[in-house]
């Protein structure tokens, strides 16, 4: 336990020494001091400490579709854009070097010359290049809480399952960092690996979501032109039974578009599952990060009538009293793509991450174990 | 008097090529100061490195402190200086040992007792607070030496301890192992500076090619180099045995393992041929002519390369 503390404590002081995390730090303040301008007022929402006012029949203070709206902005926006975009990217320019100096020639030499065992400082050591994300995402969502409470009452405690969520989320690419800095000893080969390593998991990510959605809109295409083709069956069969043989042809007729389309949608599938199948099987193997950050849209969305996406699609706007608009192709592919994506398990998404993140570890655990310096 | 390191058939190679390590075998007995001396590149830091488990042995056998090496819990036993450390810049000094205090397992209390004392030991207790990045070459190495004390170890590992220290520092480092050797510690030092080794060594090895060249008590190991100089003017003597260097009317003549009785006949001879003895002396080979004939000896052996072996790496290592 002495010797686990003793590397804490030197982490902490290596990133109380790094001008990037104060930096970091203090643009959290800043994205916190912002986020908490935007208010809500009896006739819409105040911006900036009420310099400027935005008026709305539906958002106001105290209204559900407020709290949607402020919370939405925390977990969709803030938390995807600034915690898991920006703030990771600087998170890692500070963190790659940790193993390389730490392994560097002279430094090393006096550590793993200690009673310590060699697992023991590698993880935690990791474990401290961890930490640098962990404090500042605790900062930034005590500011996050303080703010919903303040503007919208909501005081939610799970707005702190940003820091769990985030650290995973960070911990996924901090694996990769680690693994390349004990093979290479070089931060700048850490860091650019890693950045690869995330554009690629981004890419194959959105094309297997492309896929996902062109796949769903094939399958809405051919249950409607289905349902279409079949509706003008009946009408030829009913013509023909009532002898109007004009009706019937031209019912038949009408049916002949259709069919066609059927016809290419189910050709296009046939030809898109292999490759569906491919990317889908690459994407199995790299960790979730996407679904990752949103298990905190769902844990915030879960006791509201209305969502982030209702409110940006406008129809938590629509009347109630009217029959549900009939949604397009493309529409209706979207929503089932984000109804299959909310019936993924959490569990399954952050365990499916740790396996990855597990391997990754134990490979340049080995190496670290086996190296001489 | 009992072995505080011993090693048998110790090989080391790396990659596929680099024969660092060819069958080392030694041992260090207690208490004593322990020189391992060798050219760049002979293997010295490989070994030291092998013994605190920085570096994996390709073969092994032995014992450190009772235990086999590569034993975690009998490093809280050793301390170790290595060559060319480097602190984390932006610590203080006391910050510093606390880091490794604590992976020496040292609890709080303890290490806040032993860290001020080693700092007043290497004369730092000044520096404590401030930061290791700004300190000199030689207060950094002495900052090394009080993180190696630190556990109150019972064997002392320095690799080059006074590289980069003055004159001044040098000396208080030699009077500090002394003073470590007193208190019955044992102490093995790795280091280029043969001058300074000589007036500590108790026992040395010299390593060459990956190989203990010579091993033993600097007394063991010089006395075959003892020799008398004799010096005298005038005359030349035609009897004598031995080979006599002309310069002016000055003779001189070496005898190599000669005993008194040899030496006395030199001089009876020398006075009878009327010649005036001016100076009899006795040499005793010196740290740096028996590093110089060890080198001589490997060569003669080996070839002329003193460092790491290039080579294949046979089935056995």
């Amino acid at each position: 336990m002495t010797s686990i503390l003793a590397i804490l404590r030197e982490s902490w002081l290596s990133l109380r020494a790094e001008w990037l995390f104060k930096g970091v730090m203090g643009l959290n303040v800043l994205v916190i001091v912002a986020y908490a301008s935007i208010g809500f007022d009896a006739n819409g929402i105040s911006l900036f400490y009420g310099l400027t006012h935005i008026e709305s029949e539906f958002i106001y203070a105290g209204s559900p579709m407020s709290r949607t709206l402020y919370l939405g902005i925390y977990s969709a926006f803030i938390v995807n854009m600034w915690l898991a975009w920006a703030a990771s990217i600087l998170a890692l320019i500070s963190t790659s070097s940790i193993f390389p100096s730490f392994l560097s020639a002279g430094a090393v030499e006096l550590v793993v010359s200690r009673p310590t065992r060699r697992s023991t400082i590698f993880f935690v050591k990791y474990a401290g290049g961890l930490l640098f994300v962990v404090l500042q995402v605790s900062v930034f969502t005590l500011g996050a809480f303080l703010a919903a409470g303040w503007r919208v009452d909501a005081w939610d405690p799970a707005i702190f399952l940003a820091i769990p969520i985030i650290t995973l989320f960070y911990s996924y690419l901090f694996c990769v960092n680690v693994l390349v800095g004990v093979i290479t000893r070089s931060t700048l080969i850490a860091l650019l690996a890693t950045l690869l390593f995330w554009f690629s998991s981004f890419s194959v990510r959105t094309a297997d979501d492309i896929m996902s959605q062109f796949s769903y809109r094939l399958d809405a295409t051919v249950e409607r032109t289905e349902a279409r083709v079949a509706e003008l069956d009946e009408e030829t069969s009913e013509a023909e039974a009532a002898g109007d043989e004009l009706d019937a042809e031209d019912a038949a007729h009408w049916a002949v578009g259709p069919q066609a389309a059927m016809d290419r949608a189910r050709k296009a599938q046939s030809q898109l599952a292999p490759w569906a199948a491919i990317i889908s099987g690459v994407r199995t193997v790299l960790p979730e990060t996407a679904r990752t950050l949103g298990l905190l849209h769902r844990a915030l969305e879960r006791n509201t009538d209305t969502t982030l996406m209702d409110l940006m699609s406008g129809a938590a706007f629509d009347d109630e009293d009217e029959p549900p608009r009939k949604l397009s192709e493309e529409e209706e592919a979207q929503a089932r793509h984000m109804e299959k994506e909310e019936e993924i398990p959490a569990w399954s998404i952050i365990l499916k991450s740790l396996v990855f993140e597990a391997v990754i570890l134990i490979v340049a655990l080995i190496i670290f174990r086996r190296r001489d310096f | 008097m009992s072995h505080v390191i011993e090693l048998t058939d110790v090989h080391k190679t790396f990659g596929r090529k680099v024969l660092a390590l060819r069958g080392v075998s030694m041992h260090v007995d207690q208490g004593q100061i322990f020189c391992l001396l060798g050219p760049n590149g002979a293997g010295k830091s490989t070994l030291v490195k092998i013994l605190m488990t920085v570096i994996h042995a390709s073969r092994l056998s032995g014992t450190m402190l009772g235990h086999p090496i590569g034993h975690k819990p009998t490093l809280r036993r050793v301390g170790y200086l290595p060559e060319h450390h480097r602190f984390p810049p932006y610590m203080t000094a006391e910050q510093a040992l606390h880091y490794y205090g604590g992976l020496s397992h040292i609890r709080r209390p303890e290490r806040v007792r032993r860290i001020a004392e080693k700092l007043d030991l290497v004369g730092m207790t000044a520096w404590r607070s401030h930061k290791v990045g700004t300190f000199s070459k030689g207060m950094q190495q002495r900052l090394g030496l009080a993180q190696a004390l630190l556990a109150d170890p019972e064997l002392l590992l320095l690799d080059e301890p006074t590289d980069g220290v003055d004159p001044v520092g040098r000396r208080e480092i030699r009077d500090l192992l002394h003073h470590l050797r007193r208190e019955g510690r044992t102490i093995l030092i790795n280091s280029h500076i043969l001058a300074e080794l000589e007036s500590i060594c108790d026992q040395l090895a010299v390593v060459v090619k990956g190989r203990v060249a010579m091993e033993g008590t600097l007394e063991e190991l010089t006395c075959g180099g003892l020799r008398w100089v004799v010096q005298w003017r005038g005359a030349d003597v035609d009897s004598l045995a031995f080979e006599v260097e002309r310069e002016g009317d000055l003779r001189t003549v070496s005898l190599p393992n000669a005993s008194d009785e040899d030496v006395q006949a030199v001089i009876d001879a020398v006075r009878g041929a009327g010649g005036i003895v001016t100076s009899v002396q006795e040499f005793r080979e010196s740290l740096e002519d028996l590093f110089m004939r060890a080198l001589k000896d490997a060569d003669d052996l080996d070839g002329a390369v003193p460092g790491a072996v290039q080579g294949k790496v046979s089935k056995a290592t």
